[in-house]
């Protein structure tokens, strides 16, 4: 070999050196992006990024098949999650993972320690029929769940659980590390009003008057709300009709058709919301899991069951804005589960596109994160459930059987920082964290509105009214705009006047000397008169020339 | 009053003169075609302007970095090249007396007060509020209805028709306009199968050739 060889050879080994270093140095495994003032989504940075992937490794689950451990269950009992499609962490931080395939509910820590788990559930007072999907009846194996989907935690660790294929509602506080005592149960509300004939509720949600609200994918008409004695109290909140052409169609139809011919139309109904969440003050907020729903697709309802959400679905989209078409599929957002964090961020998950998308609690869109491809760390094959607790974010992954836990970056905390000062209108307070922000994202939209504030505030309209035309807000521009006019006028006011009293008083004395005659010769012999002379020649010359050529006949 | 009147005199003359203008200017045979397609292009300037330029609480869009000129030159040259293609074409048939000549020069000089009304509106939106946009709705609107006046007694006088004939002409010169331009599309998709037709022989004999 002889030396050109030898020295390429080394090239080429430090090429490839340095590329696997670039790689190596790369931090998040996606590209992040986020959507500006002109709704293009642009790459951005990330604000959270992943800490850890739990499996059951991490946390021990083996243990259920070791009859000296205290979660013994049984010999064959499935050491792997299976199909996981909620979690929930409660008020005292402890997080419990609704096994569905398992039938059984993982209590941990938030260090992934393992706490219990549940698989019996003794104690079950009636015995109950139900009637499933092909109209038998069967009766109810009150010790076991039989997937269940769904869980909600209380402050004195009372467990709700939507016990699907049960059809019931589980009420039970834990016995021993593997058993759960039964408290009460809620099946099928047996009134006129309660139209299904099924009742395979998903998710369930306590509030602080523990009235107990359930979404049943066949009901439409809302949550279904029992009291905590059990009695059916009625529906809660249900969505409005998306408006549609065919809806439309529908409703002048019915103007003019007759009664056989209106029974024969579709009803036009809403679409049941697909997830639910309860902040500390009592406010539920819903997601509606319909590709392209817009109307209600997110909702934030008072006790009352009206949405209070500042900015209506109707003008306010969530999730991506533009559907994905790629391979001939079309990729449109899923919104699948809702997390509400202790300062009101809201974080929605997507279940096309495994990504969260964080916003404040007045809709502006924070941050965007996650992502589908499921062979990697931190991305998601099927994402079911989010929560937060603290600044961490986790979601639950029913295929990859994992929990991925979200860290908040230097990016994300500016972000947190300053919309808080933001939204309590503490522009100035602010101004400083959107300059930090701006520095790492300089299309940041809602650093650019917000440095639009805090500059209006400070008295310096001609910086706001640069940063409102960034942030592309005309009305913040135009409130701007004013106040620079005014304080212009103001400024210069005096100036103004003597302006306008000298062109007065000139117009009144070349009317003057017109009048007398004298205007004319005075004028050429100064210079400004010989000038005004040059443009009239060349004037006469244009139009000299337009006139040769355009006259006409 | 003499009506001797060099060419650009006469463009001020029947835009002050809205009732009679036209009808002075058609006796001395008088208008420049020049002048017209001048008029024409100040149009799609004023579109240029209005589209691109004001205050940016009037137009935010105007400060956006994409500007495809096409939709500005077809609401400008091509409507008023069918306006006065369709107006001529009815007009012959319903005894009007305009030649096409005529009727765009005519139709040309009744758009001046819109011309001027558009970059008006969207000078002035530079020096005014959004709570003050009347002002700019004003002159906006103020030069849109005088050159509709202008082109109601400029068709008018063009043809010799009495006020309801130069009305029911006009509205079908609309449909008129209407007509061309689908045709005008149709024709234009139809050539581009035509285009994507032989171009795909010619690739089609290529690879032959090259393999």
């Amino acid at each position: 070999m002889n030396l050109k060889k030898i020295i390429s050879v080394l090239i080429a080994a430090v090429l490839a050196l340095s590329t696997m270093c670039i790689t190596a140095l790369a931090v998040d495994p996606y590209p992040t992006y986020n959507y500006d003032a002109w709704q293009n989504a642009l790459p951005s940075q990330a604000g959270y990024e992943v800490i850890q992937t739990v499996t059951y490794r991490d946390i021990g689950l083996e243990r259920v098949r070791d009859p000296s451990s205290e979660f013994y269950i049984s010999d064959n009992e499935n050491v792997n999650f299976s199909d996981m499609k909620d979690f929930f962490i409660s008020p005292k931080g402890e997080m419990y993972i609704v096994d569905t395939g398992n039938n059984r509910i993982i209590k941990l820590s938030l260090d992934f320690e393992l706490l219990a788990v549940y698989k019996n559930f003794p104690g079950s007072t009636s015995k109950h029929t139900i009637v499933d999907d092909q109209g038998n009846e069967i009766e109810v194996d009150a010790d076991e769940l039989k997937s269940p989907y769904g869980i909600f935690v209380d402050e004195n660790d009372i467990m709700y659980i939507a016990d699907r294929d049960n059809q019931r509602i589980v009420k039970c506080a834990a016995e021993t590390p593997t058993s759960a005592r039964i408290i009460q149960e809620y099946y099928k509300p047996e009134t006129a009003l309660y139209e299904s004939q099924s009742f395979y509720c998903t998710k369930v949600l306590v509030d602080a008057a523990k009235n107990i609200y359930v979404i049943c994918p066949a009901v439409n008409k809302g949550a279904i709300m029992f009291s905590d004695s059990g009695s059916f109290i009625g529906y809660y909140g249900a969505n409005r009709v998306e408006v549609t052409a065919e809806v439309i169609r529908n409703k002048l139809w019915r103007k003019i058709a007759s009664e056989e011919q209106i029974a024969s139309l579709t009803k036009s109904t809403p679409v049941e919301y697909a997830n639910f969440d309860i902040d500390d003050e009592g406010f539920v907020y819903t997601v509606t899991e319909v590709a392209n729903a817009s109307t209600d697709a997110v909702k934030r309802m008072n006790p009352a069951g009206y949405n209070i959400l500042e900015k209506t679905a109707d003008n306010n989209e969530f999730g991506d804005l533009v559907a994905v078409n790629y391979n001939g599929t079309t990729y449109a957002t899923r919104l699948t589960d809702i997390a509400v964090s202790d300062d009101h961020f809201i974080n929605i998950l997507d279940y096309t596109s495994g990504r969260i998308f964080q916003y404040d609690e007045r809709c502006n869109l924070l941050l965007i994160f996650g992502f589908d491809q499921e062979e990697q760390r931190g991305g998601f094959s099927n994402p079911n459930a989010i929560e937060t607790w603290g600044d961490e974010i986790y979601v639950l992954d029913g295929r990859n059987n994992d929990i991925t836990v979200f860290g908040m970056t230097e990016f994300g905390s500016y972000v947190h920082q300053a919309i808080k000062l933001h939204n309590q209108g503490l522009y100035e307070e602010a101004y400083e964290i959107w300059q930090e922000v701006l520095k790492r994202d300089g299309a940041y939209y809602m650093g650019l509105v917000g440095v639009t504030k805090a500059l209006y505030n400070q008295d310096d309209y001609k910086g706001a009214m640069k940063y409102a035309k960034l942030a592309f807000e005309a009305d913040e521009y135009d409130r701007a705009f004013e106040a620079n006019r005014q304080e212009g006028l103001r400024d210069n006011f005096t100036l103004y006047v003597i302006v306008i009293i000298i062109l007065v008083i000139i117009y009144f004395v070349i009317k003057y000397l017109q009048r007398k005659g004298k205007i004319p010769q005075r004028l050429i012999a100064t210079g400004v008169g010989k000038a005004a002379e040059a443009c009239k020649n060349a004037a006469i010359t244009v139009v000299g020339k337009i006139k040769k050529g355009g006259n006409g006949k | 009053m003499i009506y001797d009147m060099k060419p650009w005199a006469w463009v001020k003359h029947v835009i002050f003169h809205p009732t009679e203008g036209f009808e002075d200017m058609r006796w001395k045979k008088a208008g420049s075609i020049k002048i017209a397609f001048f008029i024409v292009f100040l149009l799609f300037c004023s579109q240029v302007f209005n589209t691109r330029y004001g205050g940016f609480a009037y137009n935010p869009r105007g400060y956006s970095d994409i500007f495809n000129i096409v939709p500005i030159l077809v609401q400008s040259v091509a409507y008023y090249a069918t306006w006065v293609v369709a107006n001529w074409s009815l007009c012959t048939l319903f005894d009007g007396e305009g030649n096409m000549r005529r009727v765009a020069i005519y139709s040309a000089y009744a758009l001046v007060p819109y011309i001027i009304g558009n970059f008006l509106s969207t000078g002035i939106s530079y020096f005014i509020t959004l709570d003050e946009s009347i002002w700019f709705s004003a002159i906006y609107q103020v030069g849109l209805w005088w050159s509709v006046i202008l082109m109601i007694f400029g068709m008018k006088a063009c043809h010799q028709y009495n006020f309801t004939v130069t009305i029911v002409t006009m509205i079908f010169t609309v449909v008129g306009m209407l007509i061309i331009l689908i045709l005008l599309a149709l024709i234009m998709s139809l050539f581009q199968q035509v285009y994507v037709f032989f171009a795909t022989i010619y690739t089609e004999i290529l690879y032959r050739v090259r393999s």
